[in-house]
């Protein structure tokens, strides 16, 4: 018998290795949300960042001179924006202490870098050097001083991963900021989209896109991008609305972290919602 | 040869950090290179066909973990990858085989059959248009890293290597 076995095994071993490791490969496909899964994969992007945010520093410090050059020019437009904002901001204040509306925009800001990315068509991913330590906690939202980048997923004690929108696995809600028309933004592989507009709906190119205040996910109003084209297609009942994202969403090397997750009071209300008992 | 597989591991490292921190410069539209991919088919074409495909194995197991992607995808195309490679694997022949444009065409067909299956378990969305899928998610990806890889097996000791 085991000679047998071992002819067999001489004849087709690649043949079976390959089988084998294809079942595994699958197996751990569906296995992803695995706890123990999870934990392996934290440990294995920490112990890689290290070395990936030594090189990021060198390959850095040699763009820092035109980035500079750069951020004197927006350092001065910005300048003038934050004069006006200033001033709508008094104005605001006095106007919400006057209806006594509770201040909620006053959201803590973690920096980071982009210390590695992982680029393809379907599913960017960037790690930050910024994790536990500073408080990061996956489902916070990563933005630039363009726009909104990502969503924080996995995170170790000085390193995240986060989701960009380059990411076929995110799914934002957003809304139209003129028409106030809400929609799912999501990353097709090609072009960011929004679905689940219909042909009635107000929607005009050029529209700028935030994320919707009704997100569970991101529950306050960051700029995402504009509308590029509309694609009136007569055989569906949904538009086709192809979106330009605000921020640069390959060559971006600084983010923020937005200090804040789901409310998991609204995520609680939502679940009794659906509780039959 | 288990200090070979030690080796091809080793090399990981900074091919992996290469890939991952320097390759955005070289970026045309999301599209990259894939070094690692080279550097699997390189070792497949080396040491055979079982080498290649569990080398595919661990490699797409590393690169899942460590970039937080969708866990399995990489490690199955890079597996069919390494076995793919590893049937242009033969001692008569690797000199041949290690020619820079030989071996930027075996690049060539790794890449384009591991992107597309990366591709599929990816994104499970199958109402793009598949002939654009085809082209934008294996093709282009496919050319850009056989070219890269045609450079660096022209600058490549190749003697030393048959001699070996």
């Amino acid at each position: 018998m085991l000679k047998i076995f071992a002819i067999f095994w001489n004849k087709f071993k690649e043949y079976i290795v390959l089988v084998i490791l294809i079942i595994a490969s699958l197996f751990a496909l569906s296995n992803n949300n695995n706890s123990a899964v999870k934990n392996v994969r934290t440990i294995a992007f920490s112990s890689f960042a290290v070395f990936s945010n030594i090189v990021s520093d060198i390959t850095s410090s040699t763009s820092i001179k035109n980035e500079n050059h750069k951020l004197r020019k927006m350092n001065a437009k910005l300048m003038l924006q934050v004069n006006l904002l200033r001033e709508y901001g008094i104005e605001n204040q006095e106007l919400k202490r006057l209806l006594l509306l509770k201040d909620t925009t006053s959201f803590p800001l973690i920096s980071a870098s982009v210390v590695s990315k992982s680029l393809n068509t379907k599913s960017n991913t960037f790690t930050l050097n910024s994790g536990k330590k500073e408080g990061v906690k996956p489902g916070m939202p990563v933005v630039n001083d363009m726009g909104f980048i990502g969503m924080v997923y996995t995170v170790s004690d000085n390193y995240s991963i986060i989701r960009t929108l380059r990411n076929v696995d995110l799914h934002i809600t957003v809304k139209d900021e003129r028409s106030r028309v809400n929609a799912i933004l999501a990353w097709d592989g090609d072009d960011l989209i929004l679905t689940n507009i219909p042909k009635t709906s107000d929607i005009k190119i050029g529209d700028r896109i935030v994320s919707s205040d009704i997100s569970t996910i991101v529950p306050l109003s960051l700029p995402l991008g504009y509308i590029t084209s509309i694609n009136n297609s007569s055989s569906d009942i949904f538009n086709r609305v192809k979106i330009k994202s605000f921020a640069d969403l390959i060559s971006v090397e600084n983010v923020f972290i937005i200090k804040i997750v789901k409310s998991v009071q609204v995520k609680k209300l939502q679940l009794n919602f659906y509780n039959k008992d | 040869m288990r200090t070979e597989f030690l080796y091809s591991l080793i090399f990981f490292v900074p091919v992996f950090i290469i890939q991952t921190t320097l390759v955005q410069f070289i970026t045309w539209n999301a599209i990259a290179p894939n070094f690692i991919l080279i550097l699997l088919v390189f070792y497949s074409v080396k040491n055979g066909q079982l080498y290649g495909t569990i080398l595919g194995f661990v490699y797409g197991l590393l690169f899942d973990l460590i970039t937080g992607g969708l866990l399995g995808s990489a490690m199955l195309s890079n597996t069919i990858a390494g076995f793919l490679a590893g049937y242009f694997s033969n001692e008569n022949k690797r000199h041949i085989f290690f020619k820079p444009y030989n071996f930027g065409l075996i690049v060539l067909l790794c890449s384009i059959i591991a992107s597309i299956i990366y591709s599929i378990f990816s994104t499970f969305d199958f109402s793009t248009n598949i002939i654009t899928s085809l082209f934008e998610d294996g093709l282009l990806p496919g050319l850009y890293t056989s070219f890269v890889a045609i450079i660096i097996m022209y600058f490549y000791p190749r003697r030393k290597l048959i001699e070996s």
